[in-house]
């Protein structure tokens, strides 16, 4: 074994990786586009009249305001009036300001308003839009909507209104309909550089470190599970290769199944959700097809890595083989399947008319993370089955539940704010969201989910680990 | 080439048998956990020169398959420790590693990845291993449609196809018909006459005594005896009349 010839892979796919991120993620990777929710509507505010002040108070969650975005009606009239929008600071300096030409707009809809002058630093500020009227008189005026509760998904939720509208001065019970865009610089992306230079010295030296315990003849974790690899990797193509030949054996469609599977499970479930139950989620049938292909894709491998152990006693007792192989083969060969059922899904974007971007290179990313997760899972199951028969049936209620838990044909949105953070714990929720971006928006996500998206799959995957690794040696002992 | 350092092996048996979470629970919060000990090995301590034949006797239950496991690393010792130089093959059961659903020719190359064989390796002997196990054509059909003795005699032909540093046999096997039984016996003594180390476990004291040069008698898990193998197999016969 060459472990020259190896850190000099390292170092080189570092590099070339580090590059071709950058440039692949392009968009979306240093500066985003936020938009605000709006509220539902739920009643109207008098005529806008030219002595008319509507103050709404909002906290700005971007930086630089790009659209001003309102639901008003114009009572079925052509009004033929000026609305003068302003957005002003803390300190009553002017932030943006924009004028909307009233006639010709349709009626009880939304009005976009391009805002052009606006100033930027602006991200978590108070920040007060003024409505006036530049001709506005009885009967030929508009009026906004105002409310106090959003839409999610089915159901209407009510939201504390701390900052209500104002008319004239007085508060009416609800927040106007507004829905500000704007950009959103994320400050972790100015670091990229940085971040990866720190990284390649941290490599170098880790290279540095293992050359040299090589040289000494010293042993170490990272050495030794470079030997196992190429030791054993010849039986672990052979029990992928067996996995995947017994999968589908005797079955008349073979491997077609793995295309059919997740296709077949988002065509019920696209039938059940949009029909049953009403849906506002952009591009439904690729959203939800990633969140099953992705879903499947952790329940295949939990799944069959959870009786990885318990059933191959036969060789355990009878052949030393490392442990790990045996979950480590099942989840290489349900990431082979998962590779297959991708196929559908780039199928289903071009029947959708899903513009199809260079960002799809970065789905490597949360498939290594899911992988990586669902193998910590995994480990931590098998092990648990050795000792505890029960664990398989117990999986079997959590890992539904766990399925609700997961935003596949939903969209996170409806869970109330108050549990969001404990809601997030959910790795697949990250992983599912990186996907869904990459796929359904084109752009990349923001630097912050990228590292949350390792962090919260690395956690499990060395918490599995550690406990396959204390377990291991009594596992024959209790099959 | 082996060195088995004062060797214990305890397995704990609860008392009574936990299967349950819920069980377990039950009684760790009792405090009624309570386990047997039972020690299958018991500080045994030799040490196997490369290319001697060692054998193994003792009555049912004495721990000799066990002392196999514990070499071939299936089961680690609880005291002591076993170095081991050099590559093993366990024949401790054949074919255990075998898929009924592929082919025989899947087979042979799942098995011997099983056994440690580089795929190299197995692609250079394929042929010679289909010979030896007379399959012929029946090498490209499903195993569920062997008889068994057509899956031993596969078996026993891949784990024979390599020439060990280290032979570990349980029992001498001999398997098939007649014929193939005489072919299988003659294929064991080429392997362990040809420089292998051989660790032998055999009920049969005059097997021992006929391929050996050292034994070890081993009763309810302890090192009985260690010596010449015309001496251990005296002894232990005396000791079974």
């Amino acid at each position: 074994m060459n472990v020259k010839k190896i850190c000099a892979y390292a170092v080189a796919t570092f590099l070339i990786l580090t590059v071709a991120f950058r440039l692949v993620a392009g968009e979306g990777f240093e500066s985003g586009t936020v938009t605000s929710q709006m509220v539902r509507e739920k009643a109207v505010t008098p005529e806008i009249l030219t002595n008319t002040v509507l103050e709404q108070v909002f906290v700005s969650e971007c930086d630089r305001i790009t659209e001003l975005t309102l639901l008003g009606t114009n009572y079925g009239k052509n009004v033929d009036d000026e609305l003068r929008l302003t957005v002003l600071d803390g300190d009553g300096q002017t932030v943006a300001s924009a004028g909307l030409n009233t006639a010709g707009l349709p009626d009880s809809f939304l009005w976009s308003i391009p805002v052009e002058n606006s100033t930027g630093g602006h991200r978590g500020e108070m920040l007060t839009l003024q409505v006036t009227s530049v001709a506005g008189s009885t009967g030929n005026a508009v009026s906004l909507f105002y409310g106090d509760t959003i839409s999610a998904g089915k159901y209407e939720l009510d939201i504390p209104v701390e900052h209500p509208l104002s008319v004239d001065g007085d508060a009416v019970t609800g927040q106007l309909c507004l829905s500000v865009r704007g950009e959103s610089r994320y400050p972790l992306a100015r670091y990229y550089w940085h971040t990866m230079a720190a990284l390649l010295v941290l490599l170098l030296l880790f290279c540095w470190w293992m050359i040299d315990s090589d040289r000494r003849g010293r042993s170490n974790l990272i050495l030794r599970l470079l030997s196992a690899a190429t030791r054993y990797r010849f039986l672990l193509k052979q029990l992928v290769q067996r996995d995947f030949k017994t999968k589908y054996k005797r079955s008349i469609l073979g491997v077609l199944w793995s295309f059919m599977n997740p296709l077949l499970t988002m065509m019920v479930m696209y039938i059940v959700f949009s029909t049953l139950f009403k849906s506002n989620i952009v591009n439904f049938p690729v959203y939800l097809l990633t969140g099953i292909v992705c879903w499947n894709f952790f329940s295949e491998v939990t799944g069959s890595c959870l009786t990885s152990i318990t059933g191959n006693t036969a060789l355990i007792t009878k052949v030393y083989v490392p442990k790990y192989m045996y979950p480590l083969s099942r989840a290489i060969s349900s990431t082979v399947n998962l590779g297959l059922s991708l196929i559908p899904l780039v199928i289903v974007m071009l029947l959708t008319g899903t513009r199809l971007t260079v960002r799809i290179l970065l789905l490597p990313f949360p498939i290594l993370c899911l992988f990586l997760f669902s193998f910590g899972m995994g480990l931590l199951l098998a092990s648990m089955m050795v000792f505890f028969r029960d664990t398989q049936f117990l999986w079997g209620v959590i890992s539904m539940l766990w399925m609700y838990l997961t935003p596949i044909f939903y969209d996170a949105e409806i869970i109330p704010a108050q549990y969001m953070t404990l809601y997030k714990m959910n790795p697949l929720y990250h992983i599912i969201r990186i996907m869904r971006i990459l796929l359904i928006n084109g752009v990349s996500p923001e630097p912050k989910a990228y590292l949350l998206c390792a962090a919260v799959s690395l956690i499990p995957l060395f918490l599995g680990a550690l406990v396959f690794k204390k377990a291991q040696d009594r596992f024959v002992l209790y099959l | 080439m082996i060195e088995v350092n004062h060797v214990s092996l305890c397995y704990r048996m609860s008392a009574e048998r936990v299967s349950g979470m819920k069980e377990f629970l039950v009684q760790a919060l009792q405090g009624k956990l309570q386990y047997k000990e039972f020690w299958a090995l018991q500080d045994v301590d030799f040490s196997i020169e490369k290319g001697e034949v060692l054998g193994l006797v003792g009555a049912n239950g004495a721990g000799k398959s066990t002392m196999l496991k514990v070499i071939s690393g299936i089961l680690k010792p609880t005291k002591g420790t076993v170095t081991v130089h050099g590559n093993i093959v366990p024949m401790l059961e054949l074919g255990s590693g075998f898929d009924l659903e592929l082919t025989g020719r899947e087979n042979v190359f799942l098995n011997g990845a099983i056994l440690g064989y580089s795929e190299d390796f197995l692609k250079e002997k394929y042929q010679e291993i289909v010979d030896f196990s007379e399959l012929g054509e029946f090498i490209e059909m499903p195993l569920r449609n062997y008889s068994s003795g057509m899956i031993t005699r596969l078996a026993f032909s891949i784990a024979t196809v390599v020439k060990p540093d280290i032979l570990i046999v349980d029992e001498i096997l001999s398997v098939g018909d007649a014929a193939f039984q005489k072919k299988s016996k003659n294929r064991m003594m080429e392997l362990m006459s040809g420089g292998t180390t051989v660790l032998l476990v055999s009920h049969s004291a005059e097997q021992i005594t006929e391929m050996c040069s050292r034994a070890i008698w081993l009763e309810k898990g302890t090192m009985k005896m260690i010596g010449p193998a015309a001496d251990v197999c005296r002894a232990y016969e005396e000791g079974q009349a």
